[in-house]
């Protein structure tokens, strides 16, 4: 489903060439619920971006349900955006004008969907993530678990094959943390492919993989073959 | 991603911001204000000036200049009437004709009881009547009876009342003029308008002032034709034919109205071209301040931005979203700025007793000027956006 060939990603800060990504390989398939792991500065964070379209790769493929994303424009890569990716982040990114079911129903606008349709399927997916009963509350008038959950409802909105989580639970209490994962976990069952980036071990202990990251460099993997085990 | 959904947004996102959109507005709307305003007075006027050229009732004045060696064969050409009564009926006889206007003016004492007030005498036909009419406010106008028979009627304009009576109804009373008397049936309205003015006016029916005056020459015409298009043709002929009958050269013309409304509609256009490019200046300062707020406003959503893109959001929707805002800016502002301005203008046209001409074409012109002061104001503030990178924008603070 994702896969990443040498993906090399360098900046030029003044003088100075900093490589960020150093040759990633790295191979994600359908309805795997994977964490990707290391220490900040490590360049998980701009893995994530780069299998999430909102970067490219200095050099490098990547392959996303076959196709060569990594040759797209930028309309193409917005429309991958749209269609294949749910994104939830650290800090929500919630528009704080805009209520929670306005938010949730934001994809399905650059989607095209019409109107009534956006809000029935902007009100399922608050539903899944059980907050039908927040559908017309501000940003601020929610909690950071329930802010986190109306991010998921947007990025589930569309369907997308794919969720990539950056550091989902930075911002929450353990026991909200939890709950978040639990949600992971949940949408994983049903078959959504699932890319988490954190930098706690609990964390990715919900995650069936877990792949560490450091110095731009992938360094070791590991199978959660007691997953079940973790979670009772 | 439609244009409703986008303007939408954009009315959202404006309302968000209340005081800083109606404060960017008011340039706009000040700047559309004024220049709506100064094009419909500066149209308004135009009409006005040359309906009053061309006449009421669509009507072409004859005058009458001797030449050089007329006036030396004889001095006296000027003071003398010019239009005889033959020339009323020869005239009368040209087929684009339909009537002829004529009457005859001096001023001269009229008195009432002791007081003596100057008035300027108008000794008019049944043309004048038919055509221009008289506003009467007070009393009657004249019957056609009082003109076939000369009786000694007058109409009176309101300030001759005002002055001559003190106010009081002057119906039925005998005022003199050159000592011989003839009774107030009739009181003409107030003249509005700012080029009007009230003049001591006394109108005669024609045969009762070729009487009191002992002048039998008319010392102006003006000629109506049936169908409009020929007034000119008309007033040629009529020229023509008084020179023949006078054994005059070219001492008789006819003005040509076409000629003068140009040169008007000319001289009103470049008035309302100069004041409108010094409101068009107003219009620019607004603009800026268009462009001014919509800058600021990306900055601020920066991450607002991110988010958009992150969820899928091209670079060219983005674009369009902050267009759709700036140009909705400018559309309200334009709307509001044409209704104050359109208000403006209906204001001074009320008070000038001019027709008040806000065109279809002005309107529609300004709706699009708006929106196009939107587009050129807000490109600069959306590319900003849309060329804004996803992955800083969500860091944004």
């Amino acid at each position: 489903m994702i896969k990443l060939a040498s993906i090399v990603k360098s900046y030029r800060i003044g003088k100075e060439q900093v490589d960020v990504l150093r040759g990633i390989d790295l191979q994600i398939k359908k309805g795997e619920f994977t964490a990707i792991m290391g220490p900040s500065g490590s360049g998980k964070s701009t893995l994530m971006n780069i299998i999430g379209c909102l970067d490219r790769p200095t050099s490098g493929e990547y392959f996303l349900n076959g196709e060569r994303v990594s040759e797209y424009d930028e309309v193409a890569l917005a429309r991958v955006r749209n269609r294949s990716l749910g994104f939830v982040f650290q800090q929500f990114q919630l528009l704080p004008r805009l209520n929670a079911w306005k938010n949730v129903e934001l994809p399905l606008i650059y989607a095209g969907v019409p109107r009534k349709e956006r809000e029935e399927r902007a009100m399922e997916a608050l539903h899944r993530v059980g907050l039908s009963d927040r559908a017309n509350h501000l940003p601020n008038e929610l909690s950071g678990g329930q802010k986190q959950r109306v991010a998921i409802a947007r990025a589930i909105v569309n369907q997308p094959k794919i969720i990539l989580a950056d550091e989902p639970t930075g911002a929450l209490d353990s026991k909200t943390s939890a709950q978040i994962m639990e949600l992971f976990a949940m949408l994983n069952q049903d078959g959504t492919t699932v890319v988490l980036v954190t930098h706690e071990q609990e964390i990715a202990d919900y995650a069936e993989r877990t792949v560490f990251v450091r110095d731009g460099k992938l360094i070791g993997e590991e199978e959660e073959a007691n997953r079940e085990v973790s979670e009772s | 991603m439609n244009v409703i959904e986008n303007i939408k947004m954009a009315l959202s996102s404006l309302r968000a911001h209340k005081m800083r959109s109606i404060l960017t507005m008011l340039g706009i709307i000040i700047g559309v204000g004024s220049v709506i305003a100064v094009v419909a007075i500066g149209q308004g006027g135009e009409a006005m000036l040359k309906s009053q050229i061309v006449g009421e009732g669509n009507t072409i004045e004859l005058f009458y200049m001797p030449s050089e060696e007329e006036l030396q064969a004889n001095p006296n050409a000027w003071l003398v009437n010019p239009f005889t009564s033959e020339d009323i009926q020869a005239l009368e006889k040209i087929p684009e004709v339909s009537s002829v206007v004529a009457l005859s003016s001096e001023f001269a004492n009229a008195r009432y009881r002791e007081d003596v007030i100057d008035a300027s005498i108008t000794g008019i036909n049944q043309a004048y009547l038919d055509v221009n009419g008289l506003d009467v406010e007070q009393g009657r106008s004249f019957l056609p009876a009082d003109l076939l028979a000369g009786q000694r009627v007058a109409v009176v304009s309101h300030s001759f009342q005002e002055e001559l009576f003190d106010g009081k109804s002057p119906l039925g009373q005998i005022i003199y003029i050159f000592s011989q008397p003839v009774e107030v049936v009739g009181v003409l309205e107030e003249p509005t308008g700012i080029f009007s003015f009230g003049a001591n006016e006394v109108y005669l029916p024609w045969k009762t002032w070729r009487t009191i005056f002992g002048k039998s020459e008319y010392s102006q015409v003006m000629l109506q034709a049936e169908n409009a298009d020929d007034l000119q043709v008309a007033g040629e002929k009529a020229a023509d034919l008084l020179n023949r009958m006078h054994d005059t050269d070219e001492a008789y013309q006819v003005m040509n109205m076409e000629e003068i409304a140009a040169g008007i509609g000319q001289i009103t256009t470049i008035m309302t071209i100069i004041i409108g490019s010094i409101a068009g200046v107003s219009l620019l300062v607004g603009g800026i301040g268009v462009m001014n707020i919509m800058l600021v406003s990306v900055t601020e959503r920066t991450r607002e931005i991110g988010i958009r893109m992150s969820v899928g959001a091209t670079r060219g929707q983005i674009l369009f979203q902050f267009l759709v805002e700036s140009v909705t800016l400018t559309l309200i502002g334009g709307l509001i700025g044409m209704l104050l301005g359109g208000g403006a203008a209906s204001l001074v046209s009320y008070f000038a007793g001019w027709p008040p001409l806000i065109s279809l074409p002005v309107i529609i012109g300004g709706v699009l000027f708006s929106m196009i002061i939107g587009v050129v104001f807000g490109i600069l503030p959306a590319n900003k956006a849309s060329r804004l990178d996803p992955i800083e924008s969500l860091r944004y603070e």
